[in-house]
This record gives C-alpha cells, structure tokens and sequence, in this order.
C-alpha cells in the first residue's frame, strides 16, 4: 500500500508539469507573434494602400494574440469593480484604441529584428511567462510575455520589456486618476485621449 | 513471484487509470465551472488575488513639482535639440558606422562594469568584462568590434553603482529629474556621480568642462540616440499621463536590474 501510495505521488509529480505544459504557452505566442511579424514583413503590403491593408492585418492578429478584457481587468486592479458593465466594456475598448494608435506605427515600420523565445515559466496553475530576447543591430532586448490559458487557448495579458511591466506602468497612471476622481473621469480623459488623435 | 510481480505491476497500473480518471473528472468539472463562471459574464467583478500580480514597485515623489518641470525641460529639449541633431547625424552617419562606434563606447565603459561586478560580488562576470574587453581591444580592432559575443560567445553584464548600492540593500530614497540626465534618485545620483570616476573620459583632462571630455560624452549621446529615434514618441503617445509614465518604467526598470542576478530580498522601497 505504502508503495502504491509513493508510486502515485510520484506520477502526480510526474504529470503536473506535463499538464501545465500540454498545449504550449510558448509555441503559441510563438506562432501568433510570428504570424503578426509575417503581416509587417510582407513585402508586398507597400505604400499607403499596403499600409492600411498591414495595419487591419495587424489589428486582426493581435486581437487573437491578447485577451484585451483580462488586460484590462489586471490594470485596474480591484478598481475594475468600481466601473459599471457599461464603462467597463467602454473602457475595454478605449484601451485597446489607445495601445493601438501608439504602437501600430511601430510595428508597421518594422524590418529585421530576430526573436528568440527562451523559455516559459508557469508562473501559476493557468499562467505562464514566456521568455524571449529581440536582437536588434545593437543590442538584444528581454521581452516576456505573461499569457493565461482561457478556454483551452493562450492569451497574452502583460508584456514586459527590460524588465517593464505594460500593465504595470497603465495601473500607476490609472490609479493616479482614480485616487481623486469617480471612474467616469478616467473614462473621459481616456476618450479624450482617444479623441485627439 | 508471480503474485508479488502483478502486485507490483498492477498497483502502479490502477494509481495511472485511477489518476487518469481523476484529472480527466477534474478538468471537465474545472471547464464546467470555468464555462460557466466567465462566458456569461467576461466583464464580472474581479477578486484580489486574481489580479494582484500586475502591483509593481513604486517610488516617492515629493518633489513633483521640480520634476515635472524638468521633464517638460527634458521634453523639450528632445524635440527641439537632440531629436534633429540625432536626425541629422543618422542621415549622414551609415548605420555600420554608428554601430561601431556604440561597440567603441560600449568596451571603453568596461571599467565601470567591472568594478560593480565585482562589488556585486560576482567576479565571474567581472572576468568575463574583463576578457571581453581583451578580446575587443585587440581581435575587435581596438573595440570597433563586439568579436568576444560573435567570435567567442561571451557575453557581460550590465552592472552600474547604483544598481551596486540598490543590491547592499540601499532603496531609491525618492524620485529626481535631472536637467539632460533624466530619471534619477539619490542613490543612482551617487552612483552616476561614483561611476563618472570609472569612465575613462573623465581622466582626458583634469578640467572638468573640457570641450574634448564634452564633445566625446555628447557624441556618445547622440549615437546611441540614433538608434532610438521614435521610443520616447511612442512612449509619450501611449500614455495618459508621460509623466507618470517614465517615473514608473523608470522604477520598474532599475528595479528589475538590481533583483536579477542576484539573491535580493523580497522588500519593498
């Protein structure tokens, strides 16, 4: 009995890691992210025309790459519950615009870095950080992702660029508005940030 | 025998289907119960613990006026100095030119990484500066060349005073802007200031305000921003409030240089 009981311990340990594994955070940013990266080095989306074309394309596969809502929800921490569905899914959407309109030009313009995926570490039962280094000309960069498995898939809710949090950085802004003001402020200056551009 | 051997066997067999089985309950339970928890309501409220890993480190800043001012000066004079003159020089510059010239800087800044290493207490990578920078000074054609990552495999390691000081467990003490420096704090101002020792430009001349020592650091500057034309905009662009923005990745950023590598307690500063 005591054998069977060690034998069975042993296997849970066995197979933990591999459930935590099954399924792939990595391989699968690793194919959405290559899939982004095939959009903006296609050579034949060139020009203005190309360009709108590239960036839709872009937009598309980002929105399979990130789970904008669970993005959302870990930026505002529990001030998420402040917000009414209503400015919620607002808010949601406002975000996404916002993130968007500043990186897309960026990633429309991109040329030649490689990207090396390292490893991925299973931070939780359902997340894991993906690990990989950007090597530009002049200097390789760390970027991690943090992905949740929702759904049997893998989204990307975080990055981390040198050790930068994205969500991290939005919630020290964020709560800087909602320290001294109702969540409808944040809502308004996001809009108005949207607004502008 | 044979009753002891299918004992044997047979135990391990039954754990493996009864475990099977068991996980195999399990997800589905876990899926119903996921299924039903979030796809009727993706917008729901969230509970402490499933958000608390986004809380970062954070920094004090009672002298935000200041700051603010100085990263509106700094802002400025970005886009009205520096942005163009880097412009300029990219245009003129080819980009193997400029490449080489950070790989020039990048080896004579050896010193300084050196020595942290070693206050770090890591004579290992202090040895791997080391030898890089005999390598890139002689094969790398006197450092034009990073020939010790390509040729050898040897990579360093970022290592600066303040990130020293941030390891013998010294917190950042409070936010400053420096004019033309940037994000700092008291401890990274000692150790730019205890750095500034260990850069060999600084021993060019004994004046402090020589146009050589000057010219060299404004260069430095000025290539390595080529390489970087459009960060600060996108970054500007993407945040509500800029500000706040480069005050936090500033935190975030120094305190991941000072936790990597290295033992560092889990303590809040």
């Amino acid at each position: 009995m005591k054998r069977w009981i060690a034998s069975a311990a042993l296997l849970i340990f066995m197979i933990v890691p591999l459930l935590a594994s099954a399924g792939g955070a990595l391989d699968t940013i690793n194919s959405n992210v290559s899939s982004v990266i095939d959009v903006m080095r296609d050579p034949k989306l060139k020009g203005e025309a190309g360009k709108k074309v590239k960036e839709q394309k872009i937009i598309n596969a980002a929105e399979k790459l990130f789970d904008f809502v669970e993005l959302s929800k870990r930026t505002l921490g529990l001030n998420w519950n402040k917000l009414t569905p209503e400015q919620r899914k607002e808010f949601v959407e406002l975000y996404k615009t916002i993130l968007k309109d500043a990186y897309i030009d960026k990633l429309t313009s991109y040329t030649d870095e490689k990207i090396n995926y390292t490893k991925e570490v299973p931070l939780s039962e359902n997340i894991v950080e993906v690990q990989s280094i950007v090597t530009t000309k002049k200097a390789d960069v760390p970027i991690n992702y943090r992905v949740i498995k929702k759904d049997g898939s893998w989204k990307v809710f975080d990055v981390i660029v040198e050790g930068v949090s994205l969500i991290s950085n939005y919630r020290t802004q964020f709560r800087e508005i909602l320290g001294n003001n109702p969540p409808e402020t944040l809502i308004d200056t996001l809009r108005k940030k949207v607004g502008k551009k | 025998m044979s009753y002891t051997e299918s004992r044997y066997f047979t135990g391990p067999m039954v754990c493996l289907a009864l475990l099977f089985s068991l996980f195999l309950v399990f997800s589905q339970a876990q899926g119903v119960a996921m299924a039903q928890e979030r796809t009727p309501d993706e917008y729901g409220d969230v509970t402490e613990e499933a958000v608390a890993s986004a809380e970062g480190p954070s920094i004090a800043d009672p002298i935000e006026p200041w700051n603010r001012a100085m990263y509106h000066f700094n802002d400025k004079l970005y886009f009205w100095l520096l942005k163009p003159v880097s412009q300029g020089y990219k245009y003129v510059i080819p980009e193997s030119f400029r490449i080489i010239f950070s790989n020039f800087y990048e080896n004579l800044m050896m010193p300084v990484r050196f020595v942290n290493n070693l206050l770090q207490g890591r004579p290992d990578y202090a040895g791997r500066e080391l030898a890089r920078f005999v390598i890139n000074s002689t094969v790398g054609a006197a450092g034009f060349r990073d020939c010790a990552k390509d040729c050898f495999g040897i990579e360093g390691r970022k290592a600066d005073l303040g990130q020293t000081l941030g390891k013998y467990g010294i917190g950042p003490g409070f936010y400053i802007v420096w004019p033309v420096l940037g994000p700092s704090s008291p401890r990274d101002t000692v150790g730019l200031v205890g750095d500034h020792f260990l850069k060999p430009p600084t021993y060019l001349s004994s004046d402090v305000l020589d146009p050589e020592t000057i010219g060299i650091n404004v260069h430095e500057k000025v290539n390595n921003l080529s390489f970087r034309i459009g960060d600060y905009e996108i970054m500007k662009e993407a945040a509500i409030d800029p500000y706040i923005a480069m005050r936090d990745a500033y935190v975030q950023y120094r305190r991941k240089l000072i936790e990597q590598n290295g033992p560092e307690p889990q303590k809040r500063d």
